[in-house]
């Protein structure tokens, strides 16, 4: 009993304040997927590597659009590891949590 | 050693034995299908080989057949195959469970899964395929289409009865209290006694089999990782050394280094986890709070080494993705505080007569069962069966370190719990050892193209042994045939409890420790 009673009050409290101070991944942390629409030269390399499918690409009336899910994203980073241009890359964010599912699409296009 | 089984099937049933291949430490042996019985039963009573797999496969457009393959583990790291054809125009074979009561669920499975009937086995009710599947439809045959969907029927399920004055049946499941899986447990009891149990499970099967064929490599390698949530490391290992053994890929020492690390960080915080979940059931709050807080380091860690809390994204045909490079002495420091700690919880959580009194005795598993239904992993060595794949068919860094594989006798919960908390020292240990020799080299072989060829991987999981058997054609998945720890090990519940109070079975259900999602694939 005492040494349970000496082991919590050593332990004290491990809880932290998170959300109102932020939580910050480590740095290999895998999250968000963020396009850059300047570096992206639509060649489909992410679109055939991504094991969960949820990369897109289109071409339609001479634009080209390219288009992330989160919803089904599974962060394993393959489209970062495949882009020749640096133009996907995983960021830290995480908290991704949605009401919709147009909120966890993002994208970007070119007209050419 | 290969050779030798090989030496004495042949010697003892020289005429049935069609055909022979070996490569690497495994050997196919096709026979004749009406041998298949005694040839099994020898393997296995006479050399005491384990039956530790049995599936089929569809080779219909190459042979004209399908095929059904008795994996059994040999002594000095053999795999002996032996493998039967079977015409599609007679889809029988004869069911070899009342010699090797572990092919129980192994024949259901290729009945369901390909219209393959074992004739004469105990039980041949449907496994996977529930009662509104209509009659006719076996997903892993290559002719059934992917996206078929197939009408519902109308059917019934009969359960086993246990009848008598004062009996009650109690069905708890599918859908449970906590957020878990869904399973059905069937409780046939008189007052508190259970006296029987009946499981049934598979509510929520994914087809990952059938979504493995045709899939590319380096896709599948995330598949095989989120078959199981919380062994990703040891499905993923699994399944890349089955890729690279048929290409003859040499993964760099250092990648070996480092997957061992993962697999040991993985067993760390599952046996953590596991010892938190026993405290919880038995009420031992404290415990629970302090191994839960533990188990929390160890995630954060995990992230700190991998990018990941569940050690995922790390693996790849060839080796490792990341380096760990300069995150060594970190890992020693919080493991070595770790140590401390879980030592001092686990004489708290021994000498507590409110704990020791729910879980001695609690739950046994005899040896002759956890061996009759090849049990696996720490429930086994609970039951006093000495068996790690690490050990018998060493992988990644195994042969290199040292290691103790802890086995106790009593086979009840307290004798689960011990083989866990010893476990976990191990684990540092060989955390350590392989941190402080951490070769110098590469850490991804180069992987240019990708071989025609079939092999199997197999890792030592917090829950047993992960075994893959992986047929590559043509740079896609021809077949991928996955065998979870779980699914040995969840019919060895039906027994444990038997005896016990229903109030016992929760903790009893934790200390076995089974996973719903690797099992129901």
């Amino acid at each position: 009993m005492f040494k349970i009673l000496i082991k919590t009050l050593k332990t004290g409290r491990q809880t932290t304040k998170y959300p109102e101070k932020p939580d910050i991944p480590s740095a290999g942390f895998r999250g968000k997927t963020e396009l850059a629409a300047e570096k992206c030269t639509y060649c489909g390399k992410c679109v055939s590597a991504c094991p969960a499918n949820v990369i897109r690409q289109n071409e339609e009336n001479g634009e080209k659009t390219l288009t992330v899910s989160y919803c089904g994203c599974i962060f394993c980073g393959r489209c970062e590891e495949v882009c020749p241009n640096g133009a996907i890359k995983l960021t830290q964010e995480y908290e991704l949590a949605s009401k919709t599912k147009e909120d966890l699409l993002a994208g970007i296009r070119r007209n050419s | 050693m290969t050779i030798q089984y090989l030496e004495y099937i042949k010697k003892e049933f020289g005429s049935q034995v069609l055909e022979e291949k070996r490569s690497h430490n495994e050997i196919y042996i096709t026979v004749r299908k009406e041998a298949v019985v005694k040839i099994c039963d020898f393997l296995y009573h006479h050399f005491d080989a384990p039956l530790i797999s049995i599936f089929a496969t569809d080779d219909r457009k190459k042979t004209g057949c399908f095929g059904i393959h008795y994996v059994f583990s040999g002594k000095e790291d053999a795999f002996i195959i032996i493998r039967i054809n079977i015409d599609e125009k007679d889809p029988k074979f004869t069911s070899v469970t009342h010699k090797i009561p572990a092919a129980n669920w192994y024949e259901r499975e290729i009945q369901d899964m390909f219209g393959l009937t074992p004739k004469g086995h105990p039980d041949p009710r449907r496994l996977m395929n529930f009662e509104d599947w209509a009659d006719g439809a076996h997903p892993l045959r290559k002719d059934f289409d992917i996206n078929t969907k197939p009408p519902r029927v109308k059917g019934e399920y009969v359960y086993r009865r246990v009848e008598g004055e004062g009996v009650y049946e109690i069905p708890v499941g599918p859908v449970h209290a906590g957020v878990i899986e869904p399973g059905h447990f069937r409780f046939s009891v008189a007052g508190e006694p259970i006296l029987n149990l009946e499981i049934r499970h598979f509510y929520t099967h994914k087809g990952v089999e059938k979504l493995f064929e045709n899939m590319s490599i380096d896709k599948a390698v995330f598949l095989a990782e989120r078959i199981s949530g919380d062994n990703s490391v040891a499905h993923v290992v699994a399944f890349c050394q089955a890729v690279e053994k048929i290409n003859g890929i040499n993964v760099p020492l250092r990648a070996k280094y480092i997957r061992t690390i993962l697999m040991e960080l993985e067993r760390l915080y599952n046996h953590t986890g596991d010892i938190a979940g026993i405290a919880t059931d038995v009420a031992f709050a404290f415990g629970a709070a302090h191994a839960n807080k533990l188990k929390e380091q160890l995630l954060q860690l995990n992230e700190y080494v991998t990018g990941s809390r569940l050690l995922r994204g790390m693996n790849a045909v060839g080796g490792v993705r990341r380096d760990i490079v300069d995150k060594r002495e970190r890992i020693l420091k919080e493991l070595s505080l770790f140590r401390i700690e879980f030592r001092e919880l686990m004489e708290l959580l021994f000498d507590s007569p409110s704990v020791s009194d729910r879980i001695e005795t609690t739950g046994r598993i005899y040896n002759d069962i956890a061996a009759g239904l090849h049990v696996v992993g720490p429930v086994a060595r609970a039951s006093g069966i000495d068996r790690d794949v690490r050990r018998e068919h060493p992988y990644a860094a195994y042969h290199e370190l040292e290691f103790k594989v802890p086995v106790y006798k009593a086979g009840d919960v307290l004798a689960r719990t011990q083989v866990r908390a010893d476990e976990v020292y191990e684990s540092i240990s060989i955390i350590e050892q392989a941190l402080s020799h951490l070769p110098d080299s590469d850490i991804k072989a180069g992987v240019t193209e990708i071989k025609d060829g079939c092999a199997f991987g197999y890792t030592e999981a917090p829950r047993g042994e992960t075994i893959y058997w992986v047929d590559i054609s043509n740079n896609r998945i021809e077949r991928c045939k996955v065998r979870d720890p779980s699914f040995c090990n969840w019919l060895a519940i039906e027994y444990a409890v038997l005896d016990n109070i229903v109030p016992d079975f929760p903790i009893i259900n934790k200390s076995l420790g089974l996973s719903y999602s690797g099992n129901d694939m």
